[in-house]
């Protein structure tokens, strides 16, 4: 997972539209139509919100006859996995720094 | 039908032996957390200048790791549901705003080399079901600005 990869999550996620969309699609697989009948949003806008979905592994979609349906991705899952480990170590690092200064004049 | 999650497991190890290093952890959590990036002011009230003025550590079963703001007002970001001084305590972590089951936060203090290894797991990802989206609502939702705000540190870093 590359910072690439979790700006890209970042910016998916930061859009109410594209949540909804995400949210649409947990439940069941759904093609670009219905989505765009359940939203007040446009059919190519629905598009472009799929696309960006994908391109950040929150989405994934398949062709079923003639027919295209979006669910979503678990490699997204991996994604905010880092997230939360970096977060920790963050933290960690802070708490790290405090305590051995505390121990005084040692490097 | 609830998948097994792996837990998100953090170590560091300090100098200082473990019950100075519990000390700090807990009680003295507000010289070194990170509230710039790590807080609910900043990933919920950014835009409105509400500052985290200190975070406090309850140290008891059923206390409560809290966050207090400029405003007036607490944030609660946990409660203790072990305490078990200077070896380990175990979090009921919700540090959002949501109603989803909280997750947990094991943190274990372990003599190590004359000093001591910090171990932090983080689990109980079913809890929120095994789907991805509940996952993202809870954290990535709630944290986004945060998580955003950190990576963009951590890539300037890099």
């Amino acid at each position: 997972v590359t910072n690439q990869d979790q700006a890209r999550v970042l910016d998916a996620l930061g859009d109410a539209s594209r949540r909804a969309v995400l949210e649409l699609v947990r439940t069941r697989e759904r093609p670009v139509v219905e989505i765009a009948r359940r939203l007040p949003i446009s059919r190519p806008a629905v598009s472009q919100h799929l696309r960006i979905l994908k391109e950040a592994g929150l989405v994934r979609d398949r062709r079923v006859g003639n027919r295209r349906l979006y669910g979503v991705d678990a490699r997204g899952l991996a994604v905010l996995r880092s997230y939360l480990e970096r977060y920790w170590d963050t933290a960690l690092a802070a708490f790290a720094r405090t305590a051995d200064q505390e121990k005084g004049g040692r490097s | 039908m609830s998948e097994h999650v792996e837990p998100i497991r953090r170590s560091v190890t300090v100098r200082c032996a473990p019950d100075r290093a519990f000390e700090i952890f807990t009680e003295r959590i507000d010289d070194w957390w990170p509230v710039e990036t790590h807080s609910r002011a900043a990933s919920e009230f950014d835009a409105e200048g509400v500052k985290v003025e200190r975070i406090e550590f309850q140290r008891r079963v059923g206390g409560q790791i809290l966050e207090h703001l400029s405003n007036g007002s607490t944030l609660p970001w946990a409660e203790v549901v072990a305490w078990d001084p200077p070896r380990r305590f175990v979090l009921a972590w919700r540090p959002h705003p949501r109603p989803q089951a909280p997750t947990e936060v094991e943190v274990t203090f372990t003599p190590a080399d004359g000093g001591t290894l910090v171990s932090l797991e983080h689990r109980g990802w079913e809890r929120l079901t095994e789907d991805v989206r509940e996952l993202y609502q809870s954290y990535a939702g709630g944290w986004v600005s945060t998580l955003g705000r950190f990576a963009a540190a951590a890539n300037e870093e890099a």
